[in-house]
């Protein structure tokens, strides 16, 4: 009895040790994350409604303003459009390219490490490195126009309007298309390893007795495989989505903050970036910030009901 | 289409030779294709190589071999562009480390916390920081750069300093060193605190070289993050001679009057491709596990 009772203070000296050793071990990361993550989220919703100067700060509070300058802004409309155009195809080419990449890289096949790698390898590269490439090769003297003028291709070209020196990014009518082929082509390794991961998940057994009962492999895929990856199915298009609608990068290093060629280019968070530095307009920044952020919330939660209820992840 | 149908129905036949042949066929077709594929995600990398030992008016032809043959445009790429490659490659080198040596001390001691200490409120913090995947990245742009520029970081080193700090530990840092320390077993960890060892003397000498594998996750993902990383070094280094290669890459095509001059562009692209490639070499198991695992990447 009198060991109990002897053992408890000791029991809660330790546990006050362990609490203040956690404590101090977290302290830092917490700073970073209240600050910079949270308190930041709070300040940009509180700079949204005012005029504010980079440098003196607040000047006049203008309340839903600049909310309502960018409902009005056309080039603002642009973006959006631009934003979620690429966010609707983009997200389901790049899903349709890493799963069909994923579904034949989990085959008992020769090399499949190999081809694995293969088809992640673009996506390690930088975004700049990667952008700067496909612009010399969609350039009006590239690569691609060079050798679809060698294969003879150019009548098909021709017919669909484009001449045989077209500047694919260069153009304002196939610039955004062309990051999208860009982005399908970096982006689809990274999406089939999120199938492969997913489709690890499914056991032979339920592949074999479909087997018994005759189904080809189309069939086997497109009864069994393709709704069991429904929990798959809804990571990666959330992923991509949010993903998408942050496309900054390729816009930029393509045609700078101003959305060349002719703002076929802008995207949300490009303007975003254009208010704040090109525009010198903070307040206005913050509110384009917080219809992103709106915008985002939005389309996931669209997801959720086109997937159903959350799956366990 | 046919041949396909064929190969299907005579497989169902089971013992015809016929199915056979059908298959291998169909196999070689998609070996074929296949390899087709994995050429296409190679070649624009090999025609960047090629280009870079062109001449200007040789790098628009469609030509495997350059004619002539030269190393001018890196040559030019190490000696005329201002800031230099080199300039270039010694930024992107230091931000890279800072920021990967910083997400590993405070990513493995508050996963460490997260993981093992009991405390009032770790619930609550930790789905905190999981919470912030969910914020924007881009939406901290206007709060974080009127911050700093407030404190004088959108100046000078300061500029460095910026990034840091914004990059210096992420959520999913802690959420690996988190998952992994999970996994190791509490025995080791109570015959330590048996013979007396303190909470950091725990976490030092037993937890900590029993998570290599998640620190060398952490490594290659936040190393290849920031030296890729091109949003925050875009907004907060303005000084030519600040910039990382990606940053730089795009100076010079945008603002530096190298528009087409492609051959010393490519020379670029593979400076400041390679160091990742090796990486990627050597390590593919980590990147494919640090993506697969974290599943956040913009």
């Amino acid at each position: 009895m009198t060991g109990v009772a002897a053992a408890k203070p000791a029991a809660r000296i330790n546990a006050r040790k362990e609490a203040l050793a956690g404590y101090s071990l977290i302290i830092v990361p917490m700073i970073f994350f209240l600050v910079l993550q949270i308190g930041s989220l709070l300040l940009a919703a509180f700079i949204s409604v005012w005029d504010w100067h980079v440098v003196r700060g607040p000047v006049e509070f203008v309340a839903l303003d600049n909310f309502a300058r960018m409902f009005s802004d056309p080039i603002f409309h642009q973006a959006a459009r631009n934003t979620v155009y690429y966010a609707l195809v983009w997200v389901p080419l790049t899903m349709a390219v890493g799963l069909s990449l994923a579904v034949v890289v989990n085959q008992k096949i020769r090399g499949q490490t190999f081809f694995r790698a293969a088809f992640y390898f673009p996506a390690i590269a930088s975004s700049a490195a990667i952008t700067t490439l496909w612009l010399f090769l969609v350039s009006d003297q590239g690569l691609f126009n060079d050798l679809r003028g060698a294969l003879g291709l150019n009548p098909i070209f021709q017919f669909l309007g484009f001449g045989p020196n077209h500047d694919w990014i260069g153009d304002y009518r196939t610039a955004l298309n062309a990051i999208i082929v860009l982005n399908v082509w970096t982006t689809s390794g990274t999406f089939m390893l999120f199938y492969l991961a997913s489709l690890q998940s499914i056991s032979n057994e339920v592949y074999e007795a479909a087997a018994i009962d005759g189904a080809t492999a189309w069939k086997a895929f497109r009864h069994i495989t393709f709704p069991l990856l429904r929990p798959g199915h809804f990571f990666v298009a959330t992923v991509g989505l949010i993903g998408a609608l942050q496309l900054f990068d390729q816009s930029y290093i393509a045609g700078g903050a101003s959305g060349a060629p002719a703002n076929a280019l802008m995207t949300i968070v490009l303007y975003l970036y254009n208010a704040l530095f090109i525009q010198i307009l903070p307040g206005y920044a913050a509110a384009v910030g917080i219809a992103l952020f709106v915008i985002i919330l939005g389309g996931t939660l669209i997801q959720r009901r086109i997937f159903g209820s959350t799956p366990a992840w | 289409m046919t041949a396909a149908t064929a190969a299907a129905s005579a497989a169902k036949a089971e013992v015809a030779p016929v199915g056979d042949r059908g298959r291998g066929w169909r196999r070689k077709l998609a070996y074929a294709l296949l390899i087709a594929y994995a050429l296409l995600m190679f070649v624009p990398f090999a025609w960047t190589v090629i280009t870079s030992f062109k001449t200007l008016p040789d790098s628009v032809r469609l030509t495997i071999i350059p004619e002539p043959f030269t190393t001018a445009a890196w040559e030019y790429a190490f000696t005329n562009l201002t800031p230099s490659v080199v300039v270039l490659f010694a930024n992107s080198l230091f931000l890279a480390t800072v920021v990967t040596l910083t997400n590993l001390v405070l990513g493995s001691l508050a996963g460490y916390a997260f993981a093992r200490l009991r405390f009032p409120g770790r619930e609550i913090m930790f789905l905190l920081v999981l919470a912030t995947l969910m914020i924007p990245d881009q939406l901290r742009l206007v709060p974080v750069y009127i911050l700093f520029n407030g404190i004088g970081l959108t100046r000078g080193l300061g500029e460095y300093v910026a990034v840091i700090l914004v990059l210096a530990v992420s959520a999913t840092s802690i959420f690996l060193m988190r998952q992994y320390f999970l996994t190791i077993p509490r025995d080791l960890e109570e015959a330590a605190r048996i013979d007396g060892a303190g909470f950091f003397t725990t976490f030092w000498r037993v937890m900590l070289p029993l998570a290599t594998p998640a620190l060398a996750a952490v490594t290659i993902l936040q190393f290849q993050g920031t030296w890729n990383g091109f949003f925050w070094p875009v907004v907060f280094l303005k000084e030519t001679s600040h910039l990382t290669l990606p940053v730089g890459l795009t100076f010079f095509r945008l603002s530096g009057g190298f528009g087409t001059n492609w051959p010393p562009l490519m020379a670029t692209v593979v400076i400041a491709t390679v160091p990742i490639l090796i990486l990627y070499l050597f390590f593919q198991r980590y990147f494919v596990e640090g993506i697969a695992a974290s599943g956040v990447k913009g």
